[in-house]
C-alpha cells in the first residue's frame, strides 16, 4: 500500500509542471525599460529618411543608410504603434512610403538588397554588396510589420519584397548561402556555413515561398561545440553576444529542437559564458564587473571590432557594448536587468542619450562612444518588446506561413514547455509558455 | 746657388689621392668630431620635416567633411572584417603620431599604406645621402689630414738634415698660406747653410772665416742669450 501511494505520489509530482525560478521584474525596472524602448525608438523615427524612410546605419554625420536598421526601424515602427508611442497613421504611412522605395526605387540584386544604400537615392553606396543576412534582417522587419497590418498594402508590399527574392541564386551552386554578390567580384567567398546569426536568414530562405532554398540548408551548417566554465555551447566563431541574439528577436526558439539542440538554452549558455568570461579578466580591465559585461561586436576606441566571448573568438580590449547585456534580457532577465541598471545608474550621464543607450564605452581609455548604431538600437528594441511585452514579437513572427513552412519542412520539433514565465507567457496556440529561467 | 722655387711650384697638378685614409686616425676622429654631428644635425632637421609634413596630412583629418567619409569608409572595411576575417593590432610606425589613436583601425590601415609607401622612397634616399655623406666626410678629411701628412713628413726629413725637401700640397688642399711660409722660410735655412758649407770650402781660412761669422751674426739662437 505504502509502495503504491508512492508511486502515485511520484507519478503526480512528475507529472507537475517543472518549477523554474523566474524573474519578475520591479514596477521600476519595468518603468526604466520602457523609457529605454520607448527613447530607442526614437534613432529609428529621427534617423530615417522623411522621404525614402531608410535608416541610417549610425547617429554619426555623414553615415549611409544600412537596410539592416531600415528593416528593425520597420518593426520598430510597428511595435511604437502598438504601444501606443506613435500614431497608426504616421507607423503605418512610414512603414508604407519605405516598403514602396524599397519595392520600386532601391537598388537590388534578385531580390537581395546592397547592404549601404543612399538616404535620398537608394542607390548603392561605397561598393557595398548584395548581402544576404542584411536583405534578411530586412525582411524580417518587413514580414513582421506585415504581421501587425493584415490586409493592408503594407503585408502586400511586403509579401512582394520577400517573394522576389532568389534564394537559391545565393547559393551560388554550394550547400550554404553565400553571404553576398557584388557588380565587380561576383559572389563573395564566405558562405553562411556554421552557427551564427545565420538562423533567421536560413529560416527565411527554407520558408520562402518562391526559390527557397532545400531543407538541407538547414541541416548542413556546423553546430560547433565548446565550453567555457560549464557553459556548453554551440557557438559562433566570433564569440559575439550579438550572434546569439539576432534570430532570436525574430524567432522563438524556445521549446524547439534541432537535433536534439535547444537554441534559446544555447544562447542562454552564451550569454552566462560571455559574462563569466569578462568577469575573469575583472582585474585585468576596470570596466568588467558582475554588473557590467556584454562582449559583443561594436564601436570601440580603435573603431568596429567583433569583440567576444569563449568559446569563440574572444576578441577583447575592455569594450562594453551595452546592447549585448541588454538584449540578451529574454536568456538571462536578472542579470540583464541588474546589468542595464548598473549602466544606466552608474554612466547614464555619458552613455545613454536621447536614442537610448549609445554604442559601447571603455573605461581603460576612459572612451565612451559618442553614435549610435541602426542594428545595435534595433536588437535593444525588440528583445526589449519581446521581454516586457509577452513576447509578442515572437508571437507575430511565428505565425509567419514561412515560419511554419521552415518548421515544417526542416522537421523542427517543439518540447514541452516547462512552466509559465511571470515576464512572458504565451499566448500562441501552437506552444505552452516558456519561463526565462535563471 | 740653387734656382728659387716659384709658390705655384708647389702645387701638385693632380687631384687624385692613391689612398682614402691618408692618416686614418686623424679622419677618423675628424669625422666623428665634426662630420658625424653635422650628419646628426642633417637627420635630426629631416626627421623633423618627416614628422612636419605627417603631421600636417594627419591634420587634413580633422577637416571634418573628409574625416566623416575616411570614418565612414574605414567602417565599411570594419564592418567586413569584423564578419569576414577580424584583425589582429600590430606595432607600427604611426604609434610615432600620438593623433592616430584617435583613429579607427581602418584610417590607420589607410595611413599605414602611405607611411609605408612614402617610408620606402626615403629609405634609398636616404642611404644615397648617408654614402654621400660617408664620402664627404673622407674627401673633406683628406683636404686637412693629407697636408698634414706631407708637413709632418718634410719636418721628418728637416730633421734628418734634408734641408732640399719642401712641402708640396694638392690644388684645394687646405694650408697652402702656411706651406708657402713654410717652404720659405725653409728656403732661406737652406740658403743659408749652403752658404755656409760654400764658405767652408774657400781656400782661404780667414775669409772664410769671416764670410762664415758674417753669416752667423746675422742669425739669433739660443746661443745668443
Amino acid at each position: 500500500m505504502f509502495r503504491r501511494s508512492l508511486c502515485f505520489l511520484l507519478i503526480i509530482f512528475l507529472s507537475l509542471p517543472t518549477t523554474v525560478s523566474a524573474y519578475i521584474p520591479t514596477p521600476e525596472e519595468n518603468e526604466l525599460l520602457t523609457t529605454i524602448e520607448r527613447d530607442t525608438l526614437q534613432y529609428f523615427i529621427r534617423l530615417s529618411d522623411k522621404n525614402t524612410g531608410l535608416t541610417r546605419d549610425s547617429s554619426r554625420t555623414g553615415s549611409p543608410c544600412s537596410i539592416a536598421a531600415t528593416g528593425f526601424a520597420l518593426a520598430a515602427f510597428a511595435i511604437g504603434n502598438e504601444r501606443g508611442w506613435i500614431t497608426k497613421e504616421y507607423a503605418y504611412g512610414r512603414i508604407l512610403s519605405t516598403l514602396k522605395v524599397l519595392k520600386e526605387k532601391a537598388e537590388h540584386q534578385n531580390g537581395f538588397f546592397y547592404h549601404f544604400l543612399d538616404a535620398r537615392t537608394a542607390k548603392r553606396v561605397w561598393a557595398s554588396e548584395a548581402s544576404s543576412i542584411d536583405t534578411a534582417l530586412l525582411l524580417a522587419g518587413a514580414l513582421l510589420a506585415a504581421q501587425y497590418y493584415p490586409g493592408t498594402e503594407v503585408e502586400t508590399i511586403a509579401h512582394e519584397l520577400y517573394r522576389r527574392v532568389n534564394w537559391r541564386w545565393m547559393m551560388n551552386g554550394s550547400k550554404f548561402i553565400c553571404m553576398g554578390w557584388t557588380p565587380e567580384s561576383g559572389f563573395l567567398p564566405y558562405y553562411w556555413d556554421s552557427y551564427n546569426e545565420l538562423m533567421l536568414l536560413v529560416a527565411l530562405a527554407v520558408g520562402a515561398p518562391e526559390n527557397a532554398c532545400p531543407p538541407s540548408t538547414w541541416h548542413d551548417w556546423l553546430r560547433p561545440e565548446g565550453n567555457y566554465n560549464g557553459h556548453r555551447v554551440i557557438f559562433a566563431s566570433s564569440g559575439s553576444l550579438f550572434t546569439y541574439q539576432y534570430s532570436h528577436a525574430f524567432i522563438d526558439f524556445r521549446g524547439l529542437k534541432d537535433q536534439g539542440n535547444d537554441f534559446f538554452e544555447n544562447s542562454r549558455e552564451a550569454t552566462l559564458a560571455n559574462r563569466d568570461f569578462s568577469m575573469s579578466f575583472s582585474e585585468k580591465h576596470k570596466g568588467y564587473s558582475e554588473n557590467s559585461w556584454g562582449l559583443s561586436a561594436s564601436v570601440g576606441p580603435g573603431g568596429y571590432k567583433a569583440y567576444g566571448a569563449l568559446p569563440g573568438g574572444a576578441i577583447h580590449d575592455g569594450t562594453i557594448a551595452p546592447y549585448a547585456a541588454l538584449s540578451s534580457l529574454p536568456f538571462t532577465p536578472e542579470l540583464s536587468v541588474a546589468a542595464v541598471k548598473f549602466f544606466h545608474k552608474s554612466y547614464g550621464k555619458s552613455l545613454y542619450g536621447n536614442f537610448g543607450f549609445k554604442g559601447a564605452f571603455n573605461l581603460d581609455k576612459m572612451w565612451c562612444a559618442d553614435e549610435y548604431l541602426g542594428i545595435d538600437q534595433g536588437i535593444s528594441l525588440l528583445m526589449l518588446e519581446n521581454f516586457l511585452n509577452d513576447g509578442a514579437v515572437w508571437k507575430k513572427f511565428m505565425a509567419l506561413d514561412a515560419i511554419k513552412k521552415w518548421r515544417a519542412v526542416t522537421g523542427l520539433t517543439t518540447a514541452p514547455r516547462e512552466t509559465v514565465s511571470p515576464g512572458l507567457s504565451s499566448g500562441a496556440a501552437t506552444q505552452a509558455a516558456s519561463p526565462l529561467p535563471q | 746657388m740653387r734656382a728659387k722655387i716659384a709658390p705655384e711650384d708647389f702645387i701638385m697638378t693632380g687631384n687624385r689621392r692613391r689612398r682614402f685614409f691618408i692618416n686614418k686616425p686623424l679622419q677618423v676622429r675628424y669625422m666623428f668630431a665634426v662630420a658625424i654631428p653635422l650628419l646628426l644635425i642633417c637627420c635630426t632637421a629631416m626627421f623633423g620635416f618627416y614628422l612636419g609634413i605627417w603631421g600636417g596630412v594627419l591634420g587634413a583629418f580633422t577637416d571634418e567633411e573628409m574625416r566623416n567619409d575616411m570614418l565612414t569608409a574605414s567602417r565599411m572595411v570594419e564592418y567586413e572584417q569584423a564578419r569576414y576575417q577580424p584583425s589582429k593590432p600590430s606595432f607600427s610606425v604611426l604609434s610615432l603620431f600620438r593623433e592616430t589613436d584617435k583613429l579607427s583601425q581602418r584610417q590607420q590601415e589607410v595611413l599605414q599604406g602611405i607611411l609605408n609607401e612614402t617610408n620606402r622612397a626615403i629609405l634609398w634616399k636616404l642611404l644615397l645621402l648617408l654614402a654621400f655623406t660617408a664620402w664627404g666626410s673622407i674627401f673633406i678629411s683628406h683636404k686637412i689630414a693629407g697636408p698634414l701628412y706631407r708637413f709632418s713628413k718634410v719636418f721628418n726629413e728637416v730633421e734628418a738634415g734634408n734641408y732640399r725637401s719642401r712641402i708640396f700640397l694638392r690644388k684645394g688642399d687646405e694650408g697652402h698660406p702656411v706651406a708657402r711660409e713654410l717652404n720659405e722660410a725653409l728656403e732661406t735655412t737652406d740658403r743659408l747653410l749652403s752658404d755656409l758649407k760654400n764658405a767652408l770650402r774657400d781656400p782661404n781660412q780667414a775669409q772664410a772665416l769671416t764670410r762664415i761669422k758674417e753669416k752667423l751674426d746675422r742669425i739669433k739662437t739660443s746661443a745668443d742669450v
